[in-house]
């Protein structure tokens, strides 16, 4: 199984929440969480001082998916999120242990 | 390599750079109106391998807005998918000079604007970035030197650290920079280190050290970030082979010791550049040197220390250290042109110093802690090395381990200002002044004076203290100052301070109370010059402890064994309380006392159980009754901050001396988790091995074993399960940490109560230890 987090633009977060419902993810937590990568927070017209380094406001999506639909859910996202300028953010993949449903007990596949 | 690196890379960029522009510009209208330019390091083509491309785009204004915008993104977005880090920014000249005028690193910025691409523009840029930064120089020129105090504060030296930070330490490429800034005050661009500082602020001959010593530091930090390719200019220890062999150094050491020599060239050039520019920031309000005359041929000028008209330098050989002196007393330094003209002029002492001149030395070291920088100054002159020849050896040496936190010539310089605040409790402060000076000058003549430190230290004082003049009672104790300067430290340490013969054994050796008094303020002033780690309250507690016995044994008197009796009847009363079978724990305040029923390995298993409650032992003592009843007292101390739970730490200790307990797992568990080395960072440039000795002269009842190791969770663990496995009964130890070395003590009889006669199985001994640490 895979966790697959997401660092996305906010006002992306309905096209990438369609893509996956297309692909039968079942379900996915969100957060509002802030960030910068290279640019430094910066736009690429910026005007303030060279040394600040702003934290822009970008939601976070994570789900956990066998390990058979990682690749096509990674794949979705990316292009659901994408807008082709800085900022559009990150996805990455990590290997999960263990999954638990805490109203029935299910572990593993059962429990996504 | 360096330099020529920078000016390649930087062409590259700007080849790169034009083509972006000419295929963002093509067909587009209006684009007349724009320039782009490169600044920060970028503009002054300082470009190394990780280093930013710092840019701007300027444009005319809001009428240039949107062909701005484009433009831009079809520069900005190649770049970046290239990899390449950007300080990209649109903006009006006016919007640039208007951040300019409130933030200093944009200011600075802007002073290294060089045109990359388009008109107009970028001239206007300059010409006004430029006047601005005249019309509020003064107040930059603060707001600089504050920023470059800061960052001293901030950050250590270059020429000191095992791992300099090449660019943002103290004497590091950021103090190079700042020169050019504050240096600047015409319209031309700078074209390398030093090039453009002001005239008034430095002579020719320092802005050529400066170019060099900061050619010196780009070599090292262009290798190092080709090698890591990171951003980072923090010269780590597993690069440093690496970068040594790339830049045609031997090996790391000779690597380092050009870095030491560039960064305190740079950390000194920098000192007497802002002390020249900003002399109202640096005057203290409360020191008035003008009230003492300096001395014959001298005066005061400025409030620092500059020659008469009648001062004759080539014939007045005392002249320099009394200029010195006079300096230091002060608080002050020895003005710019009297350096100068002693660097030039002054002659060597001759042998026998003159006595005013040993007179004026004395008085030099005496003024403590202003007499480091004003001996910087002579070093950097040259006049050091022509009146103290032997100089040259330690000078800018690195100690290359995180225990000495300094070079050897500016240890003996901090040893000797932590003497002068302690002068007053010895007979003869010149002794002690001039004996912390040179007690490691040993250092810079081994081998080809003697095997150790020590040993060649004595034959250079020998010889230094009859050419400065000395009669020759001084000269021994100097002699004996530099034999013994580790004696104190080691014996409080590493011996029973109890046993008679440990105390007998250092009176015997020092002989004398005033000598005695000179080691114990040497060993102080010695041991807070080495660095953090190497002072702490408890240490300072066993060497007074040693020092006052030994004082009384000379002074005829017995020593008192009163309160030091161990087992003490506190002792005695839990052992009493002790039923058969059961064991008996007290801790608190520092202090841990088990009784248990004895047995080899007791010791070992309490050594465990507090190695897994993150408690150090410092020292421990263990006694057993006739009828088999043992007392361990452990003086102990947190690891980390906060109180253990000692009711956890008792449990596991009962469970550990009822062999219910995996301390083997545990403790390996634990060791791995903290790595070998406790806390971050490199230990040390060349790591030592571990070393075994057994001596049967120490002490008269017990055998000494002390084996010195690299630090580590669990060492004391293992080697006292070493021991216990031997059946050898441990008495005392003491453990005492070197920086990333410990030295851990035993005093040990065999299973029958005695000493360890047999060599063979003395040998045993050793091979045991050096197997369980192996395993750790």
């Amino acid at each position: 199984m895979k966790l697959i987090t997401a660092i996305i633009k906010p006002f992306k977060l309905d096209d990438v929440k369609e893509a996956l419902r297309e692909l039968n993810v079942a379900g996915m937590t969100v957060s509002e969480v802030q960030g910068f990568g290279r640019q430094r927070g910066h736009t690429e017209v910026y005007r303030g001082t060279e040394y600040k380094v702003d934290f822009v406001p970008k939601i976070k999506v994570e789900l956990v998916t066998d390990d058979a639909d990682a690749q096509r859910v990674v794949d979705a996202v990316v292009a659901a999120a994408r807008t082709d300028k800085i900022g559009d953010g990150k996805v990455w993949m990590v290997a999960v242990d263990q999954v638990v449903r805490v109203r029935t007990g299910e572990m593993g596949h059962d429990a996504l | 390599m360096g330099r020529d690196f920078c000016a390649a890379y930087t062409k590259l960029a700007d080849d790169l750079v034009a083509q972006l522009w000419t295929a963002a510009t093509a067909g587009r209208g209006r684009v007349a109106g724009l320039a782009l330019v490169a600044v920060g390091g970028y503009g002054r083509k300082e470009l190394c391998p990780t280093s930013d491309l710092d840019m701007v785009l300027l444009h005319g204004g809001r009428s240039d807005r949107q062909v701005a915008d484009a433009v831009a993104e079809q520069l900005w977005y190649p770049l970046w998918d290239l990899g390449l880090k950007l300080g990209h920014a649109v903006r009006t000249v006016r919007e640039a000079v208007a951040l300019a005028e409130s933030h200093l690193e944009t200011a600075t910025s802007m002073l290294d604007v060089r045109p990359l691409a388009g008109g107009a523009l970028t001239t206007e840029l300059r010409q006004r970035a430029a006047l601005q930064w005249r019309r509020h120089q003064p107040r930059w020129l603060n707001e600089l030197h504050r920023s470059v105090l800061d960052r001293h504060a901030r950050s250590d030296e270059v020429a000191f650290l095992l791992e300099p930070d090449l660019k943002e330490g103290r004497g590091g490429l950021r103090d190079v920079h700042a020169l050019q800034w504050a240096g600047i005050t015409g319209t031309e661009n700078t074209s390398g280190p030093g090039a453009a500082a002001d005239r008034s602020a430095l002579t020719r001959l320092e802005r050529q050290s400066l170019a060099e010593a900061a050619g010196v530091l780009l070599d090292a930090r262009v290798e190092l970030q080709r090698r890591t390719a990171k951003a980072s200019s923090r010269l780590l220890l597993q690069e440093q082979d690496a970068v040594a062999h790339a830049l045609g150094d031997a090996d790391a050491d000779v690597l380092m010791a050009r870095v030491a020599q560039a960064g305190r060239t740079v950390a000194w050039i920098s000192d007497e550049a802002w002390s020249r520019m900003t002399p109202a920031t640096l005057e203290d309000a409360g020191k008035r040197p003008d009230r003492h005359p300096p001395g014959a041929g001298l005066l005061w000028r400025n409030g620092m220390v500059e020659l008469a008209a009648d001062a004759d330098v080539p014939g007045d050989p005392g002249l320099a250290l009394r200029a010195a002196a006079a300096a230091a007393e002060a608080g002050s330094r020895i003005g710019r042109e009297c350096l100068e003209r002693l660097g030039a002029d002054a002659p060597d002492l001759g042998q026998p110093w003159p006595a005013e001149a040993l007179r004026s030395f004395v008085r030099l070291l005496d003024a403590g802690r202003p007499a480091v920088a004003v001996m910087e100054a002579l070093d950097q002159k040259g006049i050091l090395v022509r009146q103290i020849p032997e100089w040259v050896a330690v000078r800018s040496r690195p100690q290359r381990n995180a225990y000495h936190r300094f070079t050897v010539d500016r240890h003996l310089c901090e040893t000797a200002a932590h003497a002068s605040e302690r002068v007053v409790r010895v007979r003869r402060p010149d002794l002690l002044l001039v004996g912390a000076l040179l007690h490691d000058i040993g250092k810079g003549f081994v081998p080809a004076l003697g095997a150790d430190h020590t040993e060649a230290g004595i034959v250079v004082v020998e010889r230094l203290g009859q050419r400065m003049g000395f009669p020759p009672d001084d000269i021994a104790t100097l002699v004996a100052m530099v034999r013994h300067h580790l004696l104190l430290a080691d014996v409080a340490t590493r011996r029973d301070l109890t046993d008679p013969a440990t105390v007998t054994a250092v009176a015997d050796a020092v002989g004398d109370p005033d000598l005695l008094a000179l080691l114990h303020m040497l060993t102080e002033a010695d041991s807070i010059a080495t660095g953090p780690t190497a002072w702490s309250p408890w240490k300072s507690g066993l060497i007074d402890q040693l020092v006052t016995r030994v004082a009384t044994n000379l002074a005829g008197g017995r020593p008192e064994d009163a309160d030091e009796d161990f087992p003490t009847t506190d002792h005695l009363t839990l052992v009493g309380a002790t039923e058969a079978g059961q064991i008996t724990v007290r801790a608190g305040d520092g202090s841990l006392v088990v009784v248990a029923a004895d047995r080899p390995g007791l010791f070992c298993r309490v050594a465990g159980v507090l190695t897994l409650h993150s408690l150090e032992v410092l020292a421990a003592r263990a006694w057993s009754s006739p009828d088999g009843v043992a007392v361990e007292d452990f003086t102990v101390t947190p690891m980390f901050s906060g109180e253990p739970s000692w009711s956890r730490v008792e449990d596991d200790l009962r469970r550990a001396v009822a062999g219910r307990l995996s301390l083997e797992s545990r403790v390996s568990e634990r060791a791995r988790q903290y790595g070998r080395n406790r806390g971050g960072g490199a230990a040390t440039a060349h790591p030592s091995r571990t070393v075994i000795e057994i001596d049967n002269l120490a002490s008269a009842t017990a055998t000494v074993v002390e084996v010195r190791t690299p630090d580590g969770i669990g060492v004391l663990y293992r080697i006292t399960r070493a021991l216990g496995s031997l059946d050898l009964d441990i008495r005392s130890a003491q453990v005492s940490t070197l920086g990333h070395e410990v030295v851990d003590t035993f005093y040990v009889v065999d299973s029958c109560g005695g000493q360890i006669t047999d060599s063979a199985f003395a040998q045993e001994i050793r091979a045991e230890v050096l197997a369980e640490l192996a395993r750790a």
